[in-house]
Order: structure tokens, then sequence, then C-alpha cells
């Protein structure tokens, strides 16, 4: 499991690469959280929490998994960092998550956009691309 | 002699024919000199103006704005007018940030007699406007005072006592959209966004001490109160969590809807529905409660930067609203007889001295358009043109635009570096993120100077003044 960011010339573009689509969703969680902690070394602190996503298809199971951490890190103060993937299908995301609560709302990361996002097969598995608009 | 004079109208005119994709239904016309023309080609923003022009209902041209960059569904000065009548309406189009806009404040205070205490200044107003990532706000709201924010907007805040019937005037829409919907703004919204009215955010995202540097227009300057040396204050943020989320939710809803209307697009993020639809109405409502948010957030600052130059000033620092303009919005508005929905994604409305929504104090003028620079540069004050109406459906661009990415400014220098320089300019700084600062250093940015005098060639607004910064306080 890898990710990296991209060159985009006003957002972030993450690119995220998994064996499969439950481990790309954690992955991509995992990136979420360290670009907001910024330069924080993510230490998972709170107690675990399970999260339930439902979504018509897997691209749009994605985009609703982050903006559904970038929900509770603004409103609970709240950033996933460690992520364990229950069960996962193209149409729901099952996860057990154990984060960090951090003193700010970290509020840099606004939404995961649809923006040219395709979940494409690749020999190791999956790979994803994904726009944040900061 | 500056880079677009003696450059004909023509020649800063850049038309992309509907022939270049089988998909697009109006041709795309960007505004630019070779120069930006050259850094506008080098990213993706081209080919997502095309994607603009694909839209159903969709009318005259997708417009690119000189300062145009790379996005997500629109470009970043993106202008699109889809008609009311058989137009969709696109949250991807106005952007997470609703109504993320500038306003513009004017002292009676001579630059000399701040600058001695503009470190102290700085700081003060960085201690008393929550800024950064995610600082919540002071001002705790119960839930009916949230909606009475989304449904009234700046008009709330007057019996407040945080706003006067002056700020309402020379707000857009006077801060206050009556279609506004509180309904439908969802509780996730209300949630990010409740405890945020009065805060600046991160980003882009500033407040800015500046003194008037030039009158390019004296007649002009005059009337919007405009006098050299003397010291302003520039505003620029949005609606915070509680826009992100609205933008969130709908993108969600019209992705799920757009097969029922038979729509299909080239980019998901530029999910729609018929405006006329109930989905178009329902979305219309939330984003306009939310530019009521964002009105109110800009109005709360304002308040609290008067307090501030009051305290510092005395009466001297009296600050008058110059005017408050959106840059993330989808307004109804009438052009050349047509009722549009105009989607300005990154892009700003300037309306000629002729236009009933222009305040009835600049009907001599024009409504004031702000292009602001970069921390280190002029930002400018333009006048809208009666003939942006034909030009480009009123609109003109929103800054200096993006040339680098965030990470490749950061690569380029640190933090620290351009505090140095910014602090080595006279700039005093006022920043709780270093990374931030480096992100949003002048050279990620275009030449504001070129980007201006493009919109003022073009003829969509025309230029009126030149401020400086003195202090910066970054969100």
């Amino acid at each position: 499991m890898s990710s990296e960011l991209l060159s985009h010339t006003a957002e972030v573009k993450l690119r995220v690469r998994a064996p499969s689509l439950g481990e790309l969703a954690a992955e991509a969680g995992r990136a979420l959280g360290a670009l907001q902690l910024g330069t924080t070394p993510p230490v998972a602190s709170s107690p675990w929490r399970d999260l339930e996503i439902r979504a018509p298809d897997r691209e749009a199971l994605l985009v609703e998994w982050l903006n559904e951490l970038i929900y509770l890190a603004e409103t609970e103060r709240w950033v996933g960092v460690e992520f364990e993937v229950l069960a996962c299908d193209d149409m729901t995301l099952s996860v057990r998550a154990r984060g960090m609560v951090v003193d700010e709302p970290p509020s840099r990361v606004k939404a995961a956009t649809f923006h040219g996002l395709k979940i494409a097969a690749t020999p190791a598995g999956l790979e994803a691309d994904v726009v944040l608009d900061v | 002699m500056t880079s677009t004079q003696g450059v004909s109208h023509e020649q800063l005119i850049h038309d992309i024919p509907m022939t270049a994709r089988p998909d697009m239904r109006v041709p795309a016309r960007v505004f630019a000199d070779d120069e930006l023309w050259s850094q506008i080609s080098r990213d993706r923003s081209l080919e997502q103006l095309m994607n603009v022009a694909t839209l159903p209902g969709i009318s005259r041209y997708a417009f690119g704005m000189p300062d145009m960059h790379e996005g997500y569904g629109f470009p970043v000065g993106g202008v699109a007018a889809l008609r009311a009548a058989d137009g969709v309406i696109s949250p991807g189009g106005v952007g997470y940030d609703i109504n993320c806009g500038v306003r513009l404040l004017v002292s009676d205070l001579a630059a000399d007699a701040v600058r001695p205490r503009m470190q102290e200044l700085v700081h003060e107003l960085s201690r008393t406007i929550p800024s950064g990532t995610g600082r919540g706000s002071r001002l705790e709201l119960s839930d009916a005072e949230v909606d009475r924010v989304l449904a009234e907007g700046c008009r709330y805040l007057v019996e407040r006592g945080m706003a006067d019937v002056d700020d309402l005037e020379v707000t857009e829409a006077n801060g206050s959209l009556t279609r506004a919907d509180p309904s439908a703004v969802s509780q996730r919204a209300r949630a990010r966004g409740s405890g945020q009215l009065g805060t600046l955010g991160s980003g882009n995202h500033f407040l800015e001490v500046e003194v008037v540097d030039d009158v390019l227009d004296v007649a002009k300057a005059a009337v919007y109160g405009l006098v050299r040396g003397r010291v302003t204050v520039l505003i620029h943020c949005g609606s915070r969590g509680l826009g992100h989320q609205v933008c969130t939710d709908y993108v969600r809803l019209m992705d799920q809807v757009m097969g029922k209307y038979d729509i299909h697009l080239p980019d998901r993020e530029l999910a729609c529905a018929p405006f006329a639809s109930p989905e178009g109405q329902r979305y219309f409502g939330a984003m306009c409660a939310a530019a009521n948010f964002a009105w109110a957030n800009r109005q709360t600052i304002a308040h609290r930067v008067r307090h501030v130059f009051r305290q510092f000033f005395g009466a001297a620092g009296t600050l008058r609203l110059v005017y408050d303009v959106a840059h993330n919005m989808a307004k109804l508005e009438e052009h050349e007889g047509e009722m549009l929905c105009v989607h300005r994604k990154g892009a700003t409305r300037a309306f000629g001295p002729r236009h009933p929504e222009t305040p009835p104090r600049y009907r001599g003028a024009g409504q004031p358009v702000f292009i602001p620079g970069s921390m280190g540069t002029a930002s400018y004050v333009l006048a809208g043109t009666d003939e942006a109406s034909a030009a480009s459906v009123g609109s003109a661009c929103h800054g200096a635009g993006r040339a680098l990415s965030r990470h490749a400014a950061k690569r380029s220098k640190s933090g620290h570096e351009v505090r140095r320089e910014l602090e080595a300019a006279g700039i005093a700084v006022a920043c709780s993120s270093s990374g931030e600062l480096a992100e949003e250093a002048p050279f990620a940015y275009k030449d504001v100077e070129r980007v201006v005098d493009v919109v003022h060639h073009a003829g969509l607004a025309r230029k009126v003044a030149r401020l400086r910064p003195l202090g910066v306080v970054k969100g």
C-alpha cells in the first residue's frame, strides 16, 4: 500500500495504491490524516470506533469515506490514523478506526471531490487519484 | 508601458471552437495575453473549461478569466451562464467554499500614522479574529440564531449591532439573498459551521492592512472614497465548514439524480440537475443560505476589525465599507434580455454604472471590483463596466491566480524565508502555520499587474486604484 501527492495547481491530488478496495480506503484515510495533522507524527490515542459508509458505487464509496473523515475531524476534532477494514464491497465499507483528538479542528481539507476520479485495476491491485479541495 | 498596452482587444481573446470536442454545446473563451495564455495552457484548466462547455443549457461561451487555473469540475476563474428556463445548476460549478469573497474597508488614517504600530496591530488582529485550521469563533449561536443568519445574512447582524444599514447598501445583494432556504441546509452543515462565524479559515484566506498606493482614475476613486496614502483593510474568506458541507451534500444528491434527467457529463464533479427541478431549487436555496452565512462571516470579521482599529486609533480609525463581492456563486441574472443562472467559480461580478444591482451611490462609477494580488504584491480596485454584460456576462477575475502548486511553492522556499522577505519589504506578518505561509508566497501566483491589465484592456473592468500591503494576517 502506498500514497503520494501528485501535481495540482490549486488543490491536493492524492494517488493511492492498495491490493483491495478496502485497503485502498484505509490507505486514503491514513494519507488524509497525515495531511490534516501537518507535521505532527500520527500516533493514535483515542479508543477504537466503528464507521460504516454506504454509496452507489466504489468511486462514490471512496469519496463518501473521505468526506466522513473530514466531517469527523471538523466537528469532533478527531483525526483518524489507524484503520482496520471489517468488510468492504463496491457499495459498503465497514471500518474499525483509531485516531487522535486534536486541540483545534483541522479544516485544511474542505472536501474530497469526484474530479477525474477513477479506481483503476493495476497488476498489484487498485489505484485511485483523488482531488481534495484545500 | 504595461504588458497589454498596444495590444488589441481581439488579441486578448482566445477562443476554443465547439468543434474541438463533439460534446461541447458552446465554444470556450479565455481572456488572456500571450504570456497568461501560455501559463493557462500548462495545466488542465482548458480541459476543465471545455468540460464546462458541455453543461446542458449553457449559453454564449464557457468563459475563462485571465487568472484561470486548474481546479476540480470548473477551473478556478471559470464562468458559465446557464439558461434558467432549460439549463442546469451545478454545485461543483460554485465550489465548496460557497460565497468565498472579498470586502474592502477604507479609513481616513494616513499610512505613516499606522506604520509604526503595524506589528502590534497585526498581532492584535490575529488575536481577535480566529484564523488558521479550524480555529473556532467566539460568537456562539443557538440553532435559532443560525437559522436567522442563514435566512437573513447581514440583515440579521444589523439587529445584533454588528452591521449598519450603510454596510448593507455596499454589499453584493445587500448581504442577504432572499431565495435562501435554511431548511435545505443539513444538520451536518450546521454542525460544521455553527461555531465558525467570524473566522477566516485557512488556505488562501487572509486579512490585509493596505495603503492606497496609487490612484489611476481620480473620479471613480473619489466615488469609492479612495485617497492616495490612506489605510484600507481587505478581508478574504467564505462560508467555512457550513458551505463546504452544503456542497458535499448536494454534489452527492446531484450525482444520484443526473440519470433521472438523462444528463451525461465528462466529469462527475460537474454533477447537476435542471435549475427548475426540485433538486435544483433545493440546492439553490441551500446555496443562498450558505452565501448569507458567508456575508455574515465577513461582516462579523469586519465588525471586529473596526473594534481593533478604534482601540488603536480612536475616531480616526473608523472604517467604512467600500464593497463586498462574492467569488464562488450561482446567481440569477438578466443579461441581454435573457434570465441566466450565472455560475462564477473563482470569478467576480463586474456590473457597470447602469446595472440596477450596482449600489445607488456607485451608479456614476460602476460596481467596485477587487483583484487581490498575493501577500507581497499589489492589489487592485477596478470598476465594473456596462460592456462586461455582453463580453463576459458581467464577470471579471478574482485574483492573480495560482501559477505554482502548493507543493512546488513549499519546495521552492520555506515559510520562514517567505516571512523574512515580506518583513524585509516592510510587511508585518501574522501566520500560525509556516508551511501555509510558503504555499501562499507571492511567487506561487501569476503576475497580478499582467492579469489586471488584461481585465482593463478587455473592458471587463477598469482600473481605479492600486493598494500595497502593510500587514498580513494569513488564514
